[in-house]
């Protein structure tokens, strides 16, 4: 066994608190910035990305298969309020998960805590797809559909239990796939095939019954359907699942994060 | 105060041996249950040492030996696999090239990023920012992505980096090798001030003329072990020592047939007179033997360099008019004599090199070193005479 004493270099409470946090911000930044925003047009980009997005899906689900009412709602609304979430997810895990190569010249030469990178990649994937979120719902108002936005009050921290549980993920997966390449491959349609095992793009009410249980034990259709609550009904009531759910969220954080720090010492070797 | 900024005892590193695929997922699997790699190289081992505030260590060592990964350990880029680190100071590192810029980024992002990595706050980096943009003088590049520098130029900047954010230790790895000149001058002159100043300093060279300048102490690293550890002279001599008798026994002068068959003039025989240390001073001769492959006479050329390869004075036989002795068929010997060396104490090499009858091309060479013991102050190569003017009368001491 080794050990390691750095009463200075590092892991004084105070300096590397501050340390953390001025490396955090510097991280988030980078991310924002090579994303959208370094280009000229890139706040433009980061607001047309979405609408361009909700202009095709009314194309394909209420021109050409002509949907009827979801649940008695317009099928647009009642697909946006879910599908954002589910981007945000799927974007910061698949960049969560290939995060730490485009560190790799850091890793192999400065000391600092690797698990900053994956939080600033998934707060920036987190960050963008609330924005384009926001976006949609309020141009989805001003084609009058009924969006009660005194549902962003449980919709925003339900935005923040997801992004814990999908933190905890990223950090797995991200340590997973320095040592195996693969991960970022089988990541991909795996993704898919989730997307629609989940209710987002039909209510939970429509699954035959002998698969309902199954559809619903998935616990991103749970947030789906508290977020339709929410935005499209106003019932801002917190129920005990809410509970639950934040405790899982912890429990998925705590669990990859626990897998990265065991596996981050040994990334200066394999990234 | 007694305790050392930097302790060392009994460190070492393993690094996972992995081929196959099957191989990452296990090794995957044995680091999540607490566990080490089941194949490992081991890279360090059995390392200890002290190092106080104010001392200087030069790490010196083939390439492989294991130096980079020891600075990693000190630096805290790696876990030691083995044995204890103990750090109370802030390390500076600066470590390879680049010493972890972005290469998209512009030199002024990256040193808000470094800034970032030591921990300072956003006023204490703008307040840092001009002592570093103005410390590494590559004017308005400053703005561009580093991936458009010179080589020079990241490592003008990593030096500006490390050096303005006052390390406690500055741990620095062949940096000095790339700059140019006056960079290197202005990186010795800091690394002085540095020391003088009280600063620490563990530095990875193979330049032994810079680890003996900055260093009071060397470590010398072989195979991932601590071969030598001691004071700076001691070490370095060793050192160079070993790399000499490697170097003698790759360079034994070609065989005659050998020489005959790929048609070369070679120095078959070289020996210095006398063969011990060299009073300052004092007379040498060189005696050689060479071989002609058409029995024509060769001419040859002596050198003499100091061992870190900085040419004192070279002389051919055809210059002189002079010309080897034909002792048998195809073989000559020459013989030059030194009368007074006026070398500074020092090690040396002397090399004699065959060239053509027509002194033209230069094919193989041999090497022999001394050494011309004593203690002086003087610097340069050679005592040039010379006598300070405007003493007080009867004072002045001509020196020779």
């Amino acid at each position: 066994m080794s050990t390691v004493n750095r009463p200075l270099g590092g892991t004084g409470p105070a300096i590397a608190r501050a340390r953390r946090r001025a490396l955090l911000s510097n991280f988030f930044r980078r991310e924002l910035f090579s994303r959208y925003l370094g280009s000229v047009t890139g706040l433009a980009w980061a607001l047309l990305h979405p609408l361009a997005l909700l202009g095709v899906y009314h194309f394909v689900f209420t021109t050409v298969f002509r949907a009827g009412r979801m649940d008695g709602r317009s099928f647009l609304v009642f697909v946006a309020v879910a599908l954002w979430p589910w981007l945000a997810a799927q974007e910061a895990l698949q960049r969560g998960t290939v995060s730490i190569a485009g560190y790799s010249g850091l890793i192999r030469k400065v000391a600092f805590p690797h698990e900053l990178i994956v939080y600033a990649s998934v707060a920036a994937s987190f960050v963008l797809q609330f924005v384009g979120y926001v976006v949609v719902l309020a141009a989805l108002a001003l084609f009058g559909e009924s969006v009660h936005f005194e549902g962003l009050l449980l919709a925003v921290p339900l935005w923040i239990v997801l992004g814990v549980a999908v933190t905890g993920l990223a950090l797995a997966l991200a340590a997973l796939q320095v040592f195996i390449r693969d991960v970022e491959h089988v990541l991909m349609p795996v993704l898919m095939i989730l997307m629609y095992l989940t209710p987002i793009l039909y209510p939970l009410s429509q699954v035959p019954a002998g698969m309902k249980p199954w559809v619903a034990a998935n616990p991103f259709g749970y947030l789906v359907e508290r977020l339709r609550d929410a935005l499209l009904e106003g019932r801002l009531a917190l129920e005990w699942g809410d509970a639950v759910a934040v405790l899982v969220a912890l429990a998925v954080f705590a669990g990859g994060r626990w897998m990265f720090l065991r596996l981050s010492p040994h990334f200066e070797d394999f990234v | 105060m007694t305790r050392p900024l930097l302790r060392l005892a009994g460190a070492g590193k393993d690094y996972a041996r992995i081929d196959t695929h099957a191989g990452r997922v296990r090794l995957v699997f044995d680091l999540l249950r607490g566990r080490g790699a089941a194949h490992v190289f081991r890279a360090l081992d059995e390392v200890s040492f002290d190092l106080a505030a104010g001392e200087s260590l030069g790490v010196i060592g083939e390439n492989g030996a294991g130096k980079s990964t020891l600075l990693k350990i000190v630096a805290g880029v790696i876990t030691p696999t083995r044995g204890s680190v103990e750090v109370h100071g802030r390390v500076g590192a600066l470590l390879e090239l680049g010493s972890g810029f972005h290469p998209e980024y512009s030199g002024l992002a990256n040193i808000e990023l470094a800034a970032a990595l030591l921990g300072l706050a956003p006023a204490e980096i703008a307040a840092k920012r001009e002592e570093i943009v103005a410390f590494a003088d590559i004017g308005e590049h400053i703005h561009d992505p580093i991936k458009h520098y010179s080589s020079g130029m990241v490592v003008r900047l990593g030096f500006a980096v490390a050096t303005a954010l006052r390390p406690d230790i500055l741990i620095t790895d062949e940096v000095l090798a790339v700059g140019d000149e006056s960079f290197q001058k202005k990186c010795i002159a800091w690394m002085e001030n540095f020391l003088a100043g009280g600063g620490t300093l563990l530095l990875c060279s193979h330049s032994m003329y810079h680890v003996q300048k900055l260093c009071r102490a060397a470590l010398w690293l072989r195979d991932g072990h601590v071969e030598r550890y001691g004071p700076v002279a001691e070490v370095t001599q060793a050192y160079l020592a070993y790399h000499e008798e490697k170097a003698a026994g790759s360079r034994t002068p070609v065989a005659a047939p050998a020489a005959a068959a790929a048609g070369i003039y070679a120095i078959q025989a070289l020996a210095l007179e006398p063969a011990g240390p060299l009073a300052p001073g004092a007379s040498l001769t060189v005696r050689g033997e060479v071989f002609s492959p058409d029995d024509r006479v060769p001419v040859v050329l002596v050198g003499l360099v100091r061992a870190d390869g900085t040419p004192v004075y070279g002389v051919a036989t055809d210059m002189d008019g002079a010309a080897p002795q034909r002792i048998a068929s195809g073989r000559f010997a020459f013989s030059l004599d030194f009368a007074s060396l006026p070398l500074l104490p020092g090690k040396y090499l002397v090399r004699a090199h065959a060239l053509d009858p027509e002194g033209v091309r230069l094919f193989d060479h041999v090497e022999q070193s001394f050494v011309v013991e004593g203690e002086t102050r003087e610097l340069g190569l050679v005592r040039i005479e010379h006598r300070w003017n405007g003493a007080p009368p009867g004072r002045s001491q001509p020196r020779s």
